[in-house]
């Protein structure tokens, strides 16, 4: 576990590092094998059995295979590959990153002091806040995509270590959510970039009367 | 009592007439005015029944509002009364105008807005005051946007309905602080607050402000010069004559009941703001050539010479001459009368001007005098009364309030008082000389003379009920001029009826029969010395014309021409070049044709005076605003990022201030 957390710390600090699209969601979707690795450690050391495996599972099929794959396709057919801004944003969002961290870990110490997973609420507050992050200063449609999957992947992973194990509705219908998020987010961006010949969101402003 | 709801149900079922059907529309006009007229007629019975008695009614409750007369409202429901009846009978055939253009809307307002002045009156508590203060507002409102055809009416009235409900705030923040220090909102819990000082000075300041602000004093006075004109001249008559009325009663409410007039600084400033606004609106006033807006700015200067009189009064109270205040406060009810009085007369003969000929520009008028020779009877009269010639009311009050700011010199310990009341004195006597040319000119250039413009031709008499109605304002401010004791007296008893706390003496034998001394004002003497001595002249000078020939007037060899008379501009000319540091006006020549140096020129002249409070208070003010706005607006844009940035930083301060 504590080889996993340190992967997934990587993985988020090198999602912010992305400027190529395509690499994004490449890296995204190795952040969510990772929890999908740690759902099934967890599920595995409560005893096996479907139900224990079956959110490892869906995460694996829902957030590595599905959603990263829709938007690798999606990317194949835009024209621009690279979010052509200074560096400096991508520059403030690892920035960012970094001090989440930090202050992940002084939260944890002073809220639950002496806690077993101390390292697991650190990193998951480290995505909540990282995909927040990447979805103000990013302005791409993909990297925002990106920065909420992240988001959501922080908080099923504090859900995953507080509750040990969500109740099987409630946990399905998380999914089904992400799910349909992303189908959207997919098919708008796929408009955006057919009208607009760019995924830059900051020309939707055109659109304000 | 009776009378009262009489009265109130005669004006619900006025404001019913709104809902007859269209082909009904003149007769519910006329029934609504004649509803109207009589109305108001009972109020003014009521009222005069309260003065005689001097009894206080109510307070009546019904529920949470409730109703409650004494002398001090029977005052001002005698203004009310009054105006709203002579101007009702005017309405009735200038209303006729607006045939087909929302007539039934028009009268079914007009009852409603003398019935909401009426209940403001007579309420008995900050709640009935409040709604029927904000009846009156609103409704007032539609009346001046009643030719919303118009761009500048549409302009006007929303300026009005913002200045107004601004007006309504102070006076609503006056009420809480006071209603929070006293057991509930009834007046008579109210007049027993235990406000404590600092508190007493805001109640004072928004107080003031809001009141100041409906009675048009100078600083907050820029809606009155626009609403007037925007509205039918008979609405404008009643705003202008009735509804600063109005105001006066609030803040006399406020001053006499719940704070004291004790306070020197109120007093003071009082008075400042009276005198700068009777000054500086009679300036304005000259320099207008619209005539109701000459009119709106004259009743910001009678409004100012009325809060002179009550800062004056207030001086005198702070001061401990309790029983000299009296002649001042007398002085603002006086004032009050006739300048509600003459104010509706003068606009009903601004009515009627346009009635007849279609423009308010007096630079196009002339020679009316002719045509409508009633009307420009009664205007003249009205407009000897604005100027406050002997003779009619307008000297009344104006003399009252000289006579109590002498008294104030006089009683007064310090030398620094005596020297703010020579101040005081340039500036009334200013006032009152501004005025004199103001009318003359007001009067000359739209009656007398050649006519400026072929509008006057179709000019024509008006008809019977506008005269009947411009009549009976005119006979009674000839009545009060003449014989001013009825209305001192119905004045005095005002204040000495019941609820008012001030000492009182009757200082009636002081100022008007002369104590022993030759300074007396006596009008009657005076008039049958002038009708004797003009008898004297005019049978003299009648029988033989030997002192009058007939001849053209010398003009250079040439013949003079309509086009080459005084005009309104020129006459005000020598008070711009005077007060050029006040008014800085702007004037611009373009010339269409000039050939040779003296010959053949053609040019054309524009002038602007601008309003310098707009200019260097709301401007400023407004473009503040609006400029803060935009940064606002930077907050909520739209930006999908922001928002979630937003979110962001939350949640950043709810997980930190949790760790606190």
């Amino acid at each position: 576990m504590q080889y996993l957390v340190v992967l997934l710390i990587f993985a988020v600090f090198l999602q912010t590092r992305m400027t190529g699209l395509k690499r994004a969601v490449v890296c995204l979707a190795a952040q969510s094998g990772i929890i999908a690795c740690a759902c099934l450690v967890v599920g595995f050391s409560v005893g096996g059995g479907l139900h224990a495996v079956l959110p490892g599972l869906l995460t694996l099929v829902v957030k590595v295979i599905f959603i990263p794959g829709a938007m690798l396709r999606l990317v194949k057919k835009i024209t621009d590959d690279r979010e052509i801004t200074s560096t400096s944003r991508v520059n403030y969002s690892s920035l960012a990153a970094a001090v989440f961290l930090v202050m992940g870990y002084l939260l944890v110490d002073r809220l639950f002091p002496g806690i077993e997973g101390r390292d697991i609420i650190a990193a998951s507050i480290l995505m909540i806040m990282t995909g927040l992050s990447m979805m103000v200063l990013r302005k791409r449609a993909i990297i925002q995509m990106c920065g909420l999957i992240t988001l959501e992947n922080g908080i099923y992973l504090l859900g995953l270590l507080i509750t040990e194990g969500l109740p099987m509705v409630v946990e399905l219908g998380v999914f089904l959510d992400v799910l349909i998020a992303a189908v959207v987010l997919v098919i708008l961006t796929n408009r955006m970039s057919l009208s607009f010949m760019t995924t830059d969101t900051t020309v939707m402003r055109k659109l304000k009367g | 009592m009776d009378y009262l709801f009489g009265a109130l149900g005669l004006f619900v079922l006025g404001v019913l007439t709104m809902f007859l059907p269209k082909r009904l529309e003149l007769g519910a006009h006329y029934s609504g005015m004649l509803l109207a007229a009589g109305a108001s007629m009972l109020v003014l019975l009521f009222s005069l029944g309260i003065l005689v008695t001097g009894m206080t009614v109510g307070p009546l409750v019904f529920g949470r509002y409730s109703l409650m007369v004494d002398t001090w409202s029977a005052a001002f429901l005698l203004i009310t009364g009054l105006s709203g009846a002579a101007v009702s009978i005017y309405g009735i055939g200038y209303g006729k105008g607006y045939l087909g253009q929302r007539i039934r809307l028009l009268s079914g307002l007009w009852n409603l807005f003398i019935l909401s002045m009426v209940l403001v009156i007579v309420a008995g508590d900050a709640f009935t005051f409040i709604l029927s203060w904000e009846v009156m507002a609103l409704v007032s409102f539609l009346l001046v946007n009643h030719e919303s055809e118009k761009k500048e009416v549409v302009y006007a009235a929303y300026q009005y309905m913002v200045m107004t409900h601004l007006g309504t705030a102070a006076i609503l923040v006056a009420f809480y602080l006071l209603g929070s220090a006293s057991e509930d909102f009834s007046f008579a819990a109210m007049a027993a607050n235990t406000l404590d000082t600092p508190m007493r000075h805001i109640v004072f300041a928004s107080a003031f402000i809001g009141f100041a602000l409906k009675s048009g004093l100078m600083p907050l006075h820029v809606w009155l010069p626009n609403a007037h004109p925007a509205a039918p001249s008979h609405v404008s008559a009643l705003m202008s004559g009735v509804m600063l009325k109005v105001a006066v009663y609030g803040f006399g409410r406020f001053m006499f009941w719940f704070l004291d007039c004790s306070t020197f600084a109120y007093g003071l400033i009082v008075m400042c703001v009276g005198l700068v606004s009777a000054f500086l609106g009679v300036l304005y006033a000259s320099m207008e050539k619209d005539m109701k807006r000459i009119l709106a700015y004259s009743s910001v200067e009678n409004m100012g010479i009325i809060y002179t009189a009550f800062g004056c009064g207030m001086l005198l109270t702070a001061t401990g001459k309790g029983s000299m205040a009296f002649i001042a406060f007398t002085a603002v009810l006086v004032h009050s009368l006739s300048h509600s009085m003459m104010k509706c007369l003068l606009f009903m003969g601004a009515g009627s001007v346009l009635h007849a000929t279609g423009t308010k520009n007096i630079e196009q008028l002339g020679a009316l005098a002719s045509r409508m020779p009633l009307t420009a009877f009664f205007t003249l009269i009205g407009a000897m009364s604005l100027a406050s010639l002997p003779f009619t009311s307008g000297l009344v009050g104006e003399w009252m309030t000289l006579q109590s700011v002498i008294t104030l010199a006089w009683q007064a310990d310090a030398q620094e008082m005596r020297v703010f009341v020579i101040l005081a004195f340039i500036l009334m006597g200013l006032t009152g000389a501004l005025a004199l040319g103001c009318f003359v000119r007001l009067y000359g250039v739209t009656f007398l003379g050649r006519r400026r413009s072929s509008l006057v031709l179709k000019a024509h008499e008006m008809p019977a009920s506008m005269l009947i109605g411009m009549g009976l304002e005119a006979v009674l401010i000839l009545f009060f001029g003449i014989l001013p004791a009825p209305m001192v007296g119905f004045m005095q008893s005002a204040l000495t009826g019941g609820v008012i706390i001030m000492p009182m003496e009757n200082l009636f034998g002081v100022f008007w029969a002369g104590n022993g001394s030759f300074s007396i004002y006596s009008p009657l003497i005076l008039a049958i010395l002038a009708v004797f001595i003009g008898g004297i002249l005019w049978f003299t000078l009648s029988g033989k014309k030997c002192f009058v020939e007939q001849e053209e007037t010398w003009n250079c060899g040439t013949v003079p021409t309509r086009r080459e008379q005084y005009s309104a501009t020129g006459f005000s000319k020598p008070l711009r070049r005077a007060f050029d540091f006040i008014l800085n006006p702007q004037r611009k020549r373009v010339y269409l044709k000039k050939n040779h140096e003296y010959f053949g020129r053609q040019q054309e002249y524009h002038l602007h005076i601008p309003d310098q409070f707009s200019e260097f208070l709301y401007k400023p003010v407004e473009h503040f605003v609006v400029r803060s706005a935009d940064t606002m607006r930077a907050l909520q844009q739209g930006s999908v990022r922001l928002y979630i940035g937003y979110t962001m930083i939350a949640m950043i301060a709810v997980l930190i201030w949790g760790v606190m």
